[in-house]
């Protein structure tokens, strides 16, 4: 169990190797065993700085000069970035991301949540289930918004008939600024709460059930079980699915750009589509990667949260 | 050794591109002597287009031994995206197609060759002024018109004769086409005929096709550049008046609400399914609307204002400026804009020729052939000085203004006069002038 591998602060000397550690380090082959790991770890950190660090670098260097999308820029210093203070544009696109990110995180993970339970108990044809809610996982972000395209056309689309059909009015998902909002949180959350869902069922199946019978003994009925005993003992999983559901709704591109366009009026742009205008629409590369960096820093900021709770919080378990 | 943008994009994509590209057909795989006479071309296309090209570039093989012509098709969606990361590597192909609002992103920054040197003396002659003025910039000469296109209306007959319309009220000459008062009337009679959920017409300016709306402007005798390609010069009645009339489509109801500039759903795709009895729209769906529309259609004159104005739309074929071989490059331009072949592409793509000699009564289309005069007819009313403006080098920069701005006038977030203010201020920003 996770409890006999919490550390034991007062009896080690933190920054002090131990003897037997010192000794660890010496047996033989410990070299032969080191060598072998990292050249197993090699390819991967040679991607990971060809294709992330380089790029990234780069970016910062782009991000610091004025650009016309060929050619050599020039150096700019930190001007991109005073133009993004004054950018309304910008600050409507990073409103508009900070509102997503708001809406779409608790949802999808209280759905994921949700549904994460029921499939943890017995349920009839549970794998079925299961595999049906990680589906949406498989599906490209692009298809997922066409698919959206389809659902919430206002004219023809399959949502607006099925509200006739039943005597409701149809929404207007595409031309009033609300609702095309609504459309593409929708979409996001129904791509999303299957991936929430296999991690906290993932949660949820590393919870022992001797706790619960313990609980049902102490009286506690079926929501206080769930309150005192699941919902603690899921908070590493819920705090790793908060960073990376903030990480995601910070990088939404796909969804957007296919299923409003940043539209109505700007309505749904978000940090990604407005880069995106600026880099390959207007060329103004420079400007655009100041806005990824901006991009970077929350990422960057959310990552270290994630890996402080990660290091803190699995000893409390 | 400091290090700029151009060295970090060399040497990262001297390591990605070949892991990334070589399964896009981007890899040059013809050994180094064997480049001496082949040209690479880079083009998006219909399959219609494509089988144009390759005919095309056949005869071209044949009429010139020891070149030859590699095509490279691609989808649109990815053309310029990869079209930019190559001219920025250095790696280009010799020749790529190019629309003509985009021409002047790429021509106005040092990345076409001037052509003007190595063209036969009566190319200019040869061409329409419209379709001339498209392809220059500055003193120079950067590409060849292959073929245009322009914004004509189709009409679904059935839903007129549902809304009491007779099909003799459609006109059938450029000089009598409705003129803005009359489309009003129009729409008017239509709304009141239509069931609710059918709408009088949409039109197509979503995503790029912004550059349509502009014929609205021209239409009412404005402009948006001076002569200089620079100067914003869109703060006028001229501009409030295309406007108002095109918002006017949105508050009396004569379009879908969701036919707005950032709308994920295209305005033919409305006329297909019969949401709406009129579409604003190039020869070149003519094809698909021959298979796909169970209905009775046919085409007619976009409307006229103060005078008539449409778009040019259509494509380039450009070389690119560091080409090893610009002689060969002007070569193929000259041959595939010839009369033959050019004539062969666009009567088989529903497209309309950049030729005067082609682009006249005798054109034909494939498919309802009867329709090709009225597109012809429309593309004979573009303005030089109106193609002028949209083969500015800002344009690329231009187009974002043009679609927040109108977008925002088209959802009723900003009234007319609020909007052109906004577009004079943001055209000249994104020009410098």
């Amino acid at each position: 169990m996770a409890d006999t591998a919490v550390a034991r602060p007062g009896l080690s000397r933190p920054g002090r190797p131990e003897r037997g550690e010192r000794m660890r380090t010496r047996r033989p082959g410990a070299r032969r065993e080191a060598l072998a790991a990292y050249g197993f770890l090699a390819p991967n950190y040679l991607l990971l700085l060809v294709f992330v660090l380089v790029p990234l670098v780069g970016a910062f260097f782009v991000s610091l000069q004025r650009t016309d999308g060929f050619g050599d820029g020039t150096f700019a210093g930190l001007d991109n970035y005073a133009r993004l203070v004054g950018d309304p544009l910008f600050w409507r696109a990073l409103g508009n991301t900070v509102l997503f990110t708001l809406l779409v995180t608790p949802l999808s993970m209280l759905l994921g949540l949700v549904a994460a339970t029921l499939l943890n108990t017995a349920l009839p044809v549970r794998p079925l289930w299961r595999s049906l809610l990680i589906l949406p996982m498989a599906v490209s972000g692009v298809a997922t918004a066409l698919i959206g395209v389809l659902v919430f056309d206002q004219n023809s689309g399959i949502l607006n008939r099925i509200l006739t059909a039943v005597g409701l009015s149809p929404v207007t998902w595409q031309s009033d600024p609300v609702p095309a909002f609504a459309t593409i949180v929708l979409a996001t959350v129904w791509w999303r709460t299957g991936f929430n869902m296999l991690i906290y069922l993932a949660g949820l199946q590393g919870i022992g059930p001797d706790l619960y019978e313990a609980a049902t003994l102490d009286g506690a009925n079926r929501w206080q079980r769930f309150r005192n005993v699941t919902i603690p003992l899921l908070g590493p999983t819920s705090f790793f699915l908060v960073v990376l559901n903030v990480i995601f709704s910070f990088q939404v591109f796909d969804i957007v750009f296919v299923l409003t366009g940043g539209g109505p009026g700007g309505a749904t742009s978000v940090l990604v589509t407005y880069a995106y205008e600026t880099g390959f629409v207007t060329r103004d590369q420079g400007y655009a990667a100041a806005i990824g960096m901006v991009l970077f820093l929350f990422a960057l900021v959310f990552a270290a949260a994630q890996y402080r709770a990660s290091r803190t919080k699995d000893v409390v378990e | 050794m400091p290090v700029t943008r151009r060295s970090f994009l060399a040497g990262s994509g001297a390591l990605a591109l070949p892991f990334l590209l070589a399964s896009c057909g981007f890899v040059q795989t013809a050994p180094a002597e064997k480049r001496q006479g082949t040209l690479t071309f880079t083009t998006w296309g219909t399959d219609a287009e494509l089988a144009g090209f390759r005919a095309a570039i056949a005869a071209f093989e044949a009429a010139n031994e020891g070149s030859t012509v590699e095509l490279n098709a691609v989808p649109y969606e990815q053309m310029f995206t990869n079209i930019d990361a190559q001219l920025q590597a250095g790696n280009p192909p010799d020749i790529f197609r190019v629309p003509y609002y985009t021409f002047g992103a790429y021509a106005g920054r040092g990345q076409l060759l001037d052509l003007k040197p190595l063209l036969s003396a009566d190319r200019q002659a040869q061409f329409t002024p419209q379709a001339w003025a498209a392809v220059q910039n500055g003193d120079g000469t950067f590409g060849l018109p292959h073929h245009t296109d322009t914004s004509a209306i189709l009409v679904n007959l059935d839903l007129f004769r549902q809304a009491g319309i007779d099909a003799s009220e459609i006109p059938t000459s450029p000089e009598n086409a409705w003129t803005w008062d009359q489309l009003d009337a129009l729409g008017e009679r239509l709304r009141a005929g239509l069931p609710a959920d059918r709408w009088p017409w949409a039109y197509n300016w979503q995503g790029n096709g912004v550059t349509r709306w502009l014929s609205l402007l021209f239409q009412s005798d404005g402009a948006f550049l001076e002569s200089d390609q620079k100067t914003p010069a869109i703060d006028s009645d001229a501009a409030r008046e295309a406007v108002a009339f095109s918002s006017s489509f949105f508050t009396k109801n004569y379009v879908p609400a969701n036919n707005t500039i950032a709308s994920s759903s295209y305005a033919a795709e409305s006329w297909f399914s019969q949401s709406v009895a009129m579409v604003w729209s190039g020869a070149f769906q003519i094809p698909d609307a021959d298979t796909t529309a169970d209905f009775e259609w046919t085409a007619t004159y976009a409307p006229r204002n103060v005078r008539a104005g449409s778009d040019f739309g259509g494509n380039a074929l450009v070389a690119t400026a560091n080409t090893q071989q610009p002689e060969l490059a002007a070569a193929f331009l000259e041959f595939v804009t010839d009369a033959a072949p050019m004539r062969d592409f666009c009567r088989a793509a529903s497209l309309l020729p950049t030729r005067g000699d082609l682009l006249n009564d005798q054109l034909e289309f494939d498919v309802r052939p009867e329709l090709a005069p009225v597109f012809a007819g429309q593309a004979s009313l573009v303005q030089p000085q109106d193609v002028a403006q949209v083969a500015s080098p800002s344009m690329s920069a231009i187009l974002p203004v043009l679609k927040e701005q109108l977008d925002l006038a088209f959802t009723g977030a900003q009234d007319a006069a609020t909007t052109v203010t906004n577009l004079q201020s943001g055209i000249g920003a994104a020009t410098g002038g």
